[in-house]
């Protein structure tokens, strides 16, 4: 006892500590408070402007696109990933999609399923180059049980992980449903090409920023369906608003039992499949 | 107060301070507009100018086109299956060359240098959608090419606007020959195929009034061994290209007209059997493309000996081999006089 109360005399006792700390931390907030209450000067000016972006004929607050892939009318033409390339000038090669096709074959005999996609190097081969997108016919020689062809793109998932993660604020969701990049912001950390459970982000080597699909934003602010949607020769790409209750999204997640891919993780991902199985994530 | 604390709280300040300071001058004055990004971008990303313009933009220029397309199997909207211009022929706007990116159908911008470009290799385009693979869903029409098509070229059979109609409107483009060039050269033709290029009771075929292209065509099929004859093969051998574009026209614009024969009518039943024919050679023999031969006003022991030939297999040819086989040696006779007596052109 008496050394604890030399320890009081000489030195900061606990109860003494705590109340200068307090005196500290308020100071501190106070500090704080000073900047929170700066910063909403942004928000004050906000109220003064429009509060939608200045896009020509088109309101963001009036829409809620969604996407949906009927993988039961797949052909696996991989127009899709052409026009992609080519409507958002993706790089030119075989390895760089913001969209991209993935074959499931289940082959009798064999437990696991095999996938390919276009950028597999025997159907690279069988395109002659890399410009260009064919699937090789690999299985004629294999009895196969069952394959389908499923188109994979970004989710524009609800909640979406590569947002969360950003440290710039470059990528973000917008107010219709679109998970977006700022090329302008975006340092090329690649954090988010890994938060992303999809695979749907990438690292442009050209532009030297992260990349991905953006439903093609610039297409659908004009009234225009997505690239892929537009080329899609069997109807297997389905985009539209789901406030609009006769839109073909509408009646596709209406009228049939849609599935979203790794619903576990929690992404709620906006992009619905039909005609997938368990194999598919 | 101590020193220490002091000072401590003062820092908290001054860092702040300059914190905000910063924030002030460097922050995009639209960032936090509509949330934690530039909201500047959200109009620069909607800028973007879109390069496939749908089949509304073709139209306006390419009308017949579109017109032959909208009718046709390419254009199913009721089974959901719709091609459209910009799936085979590219996009239709301008794009940045330097992106490094070229379509492989459609290479260079359209209508930029105002050139639509037309997919050449058939045979690598079509059945990217329609080769035989096994996740493809059974509906879709499938082949596999070297059993359906030989080494040919898909249009050769197809018109790839409406691939049903067994018509191809793409045709192998000829440089047009010299008809009076070629009269100098076919003195030796004469021989079998008449003064005239009509061949009446003579060994060789009737050439008046056939299509040039197909003249040429078979002129360098007999050339290069792919089709024989003890006469044709040697007599072709000495001809250039131009040689045959030029024989070709010169033949092409005698005058095929015969008297038909009139106890020589074909009957009911041949009639039917010769609407199969009329798929590629017209429904009066006149051939509805420059691909394939006419067949009205031809000899008709020519025509007798092509069907027994494919029949025989001494003469192939991936639609006429299968389709000979079923015809009787009756049947042959009654088609070949059909033909023979058709008004030609």
């Amino acid at each position: 006892m008496d050394e604890k109360k030399d320890l009081d005399k000489g030195q900061c006792g606990r109860r003494d500590f705590l109340s200068r700390l307090g005196c500290a931390v308020a100071g501190g907030a106070t500090a704080l408070a000073a900047g929170v209450a700066l910063a909403p000067e942004g928000q004050a000016a906000v109220a003064a402007k429009p509060n939608a972006p200045k896009i020509p004929g088109y309101d963001w607050g009036n829409h809620h696109y969604a996407f949906g892939v009927d993988a039961t009318k797949c052909i696996g033409c991989l127009r899709c990933v052409e026009a992609c390339k080519t409507e958002n000038e993706v790089a030119g090669d075989a390895h760089h999609f913001r969209t991209w096709v993935e074959r499931y074959a289940h082959v009798e005999g064999e437990d696991k399923v095999r996938i390919d996609s276009q950028a597999d190097p025997v159907n690279i081969a069988a395109s002659d180059s890399e410009g260009q997108y064919r699937f090789a016919n690999r299985y004629k020689d294999v009895k196969v049980d069952k394959a389908f062809f499923v188109p994979k793109l970004c989710n524009h998932c609800t909640h979406p992980a590569c947002v969360q993660v950003c440290p710039t604020g470059a990528t973000y969701k917008t107010k219709d449903g679109f998970v977006v990049i700022d090329h302008t912001y975006c340092i090329g950390c690649q954090y988010c090409v890994q938060a992303c459970p999809y695979g749907a982000r990438f690292f442009n080597p050209v532009t030297r920023v992260t990349d991905k699909c953006t439903w093609c934003y610039h297409r659908v602010t004009k009234g225009l369906q997505p690239a892929c949607v537009e080329v899609c020769p069997v109807g297997a790409r389905i985009f539209g608003d789901l406030n609009d209750k006769q839109s073909s999204i509408s009646q596709f997640v209406a009228n049939n039992r849609v599935a979203v891919l790794k619903p576990e993780t929690g992404n709620a991902p906006n992009v619905f499949y039909v005609g997938i199985d368990k194999d598919v994530e | 107060m101590p020193k220490h604390i002091q000072r401590l709280i003062f820092l908290f300040i001054a860092f702040g301070a300059l914190a905000l300071t910063a924030r002030y001058y460097f922050k995009d004055k639209s960032f936090y507009e509509f949330g934690h990004y530039r909201g500047d971008s959200v109009v620069e990303i909607a800028r973007d100018k879109p390069k496939y313009k749908g089949t509304a933009y073709c139209q306006s220029c390419h009308a017949p086109q579109f017109a032959e397309w909208s009718k046709g199997v390419h254009n199913s909207a009721d089974i959901g299956k719709i091609v459209k211009c910009e799936v085979c022929h590219g996009p239709g706007g301008g794009r940045d060359p330097e992106s490094g990116y070229m379509h492989a159908a459609t290479g260079p911008d359209h209508p930029k240098d105002l050139k639509l470009i037309v997919p050449t290799d058939t045979r690598k385009l079509c059945p990217l959608c329609h080769e035989k693979l096994e996740a493809r869903p059974a509906a879709q029409a499938q082949i596999v090419i070297d059993e359906h098509a030989g080494t040919q070229q898909c249009t050769l059979c197809h018109n790839p606007h409406s691939p049903k109609t067994l018509v191809g409107s793409i045709v192998p483009l000829l440089h047009p020959g010299n008809p009076a060039t070629g009269k100098s050269k076919a003195a030796a033709c004469l021989g079998c195929h008449g003064a005239v290029g009509i061949s009446q009771g003579l060994p060789g075929p009737t050439l008046a009034g056939q299509n040039p292209a197909y003249l040429a065509e078979k002129l360098g099929e007999y050339k290069a061994g792919k089709r024989n004859n003890p006469i044709m093969n040697p007599m072709a051998a000495g001809l250039s290209p131009g040689d045959m574009e030029d024989l070709g026209a010169y033949f092409s614009g005698l005058k095929c007209e015969v008297a038909p024969d009139a106890l020589n009518q074909a009957s009911a039943g041949i009639k039917a059997k010769a609407a199969i024919c009329a798929n590629c050679h017209g429904t009066n023999g006149v051939a509805t493309s420059r691909s394939w031969p006419n067949l009205a006003g031809q000899s008709k022991d020519y025509l007798v000996t092509a069907l027994k030939a494919y029949k025989a297999g001494e003469r192939t040819n991936i639609v006429m081999s299968p389709l000979a086989k079923d015809l009787s040696d009756a049947d042959m006779e009654n088609l070949a006089a059909h033909y023979a007596n058709a008004v030609c052109k």
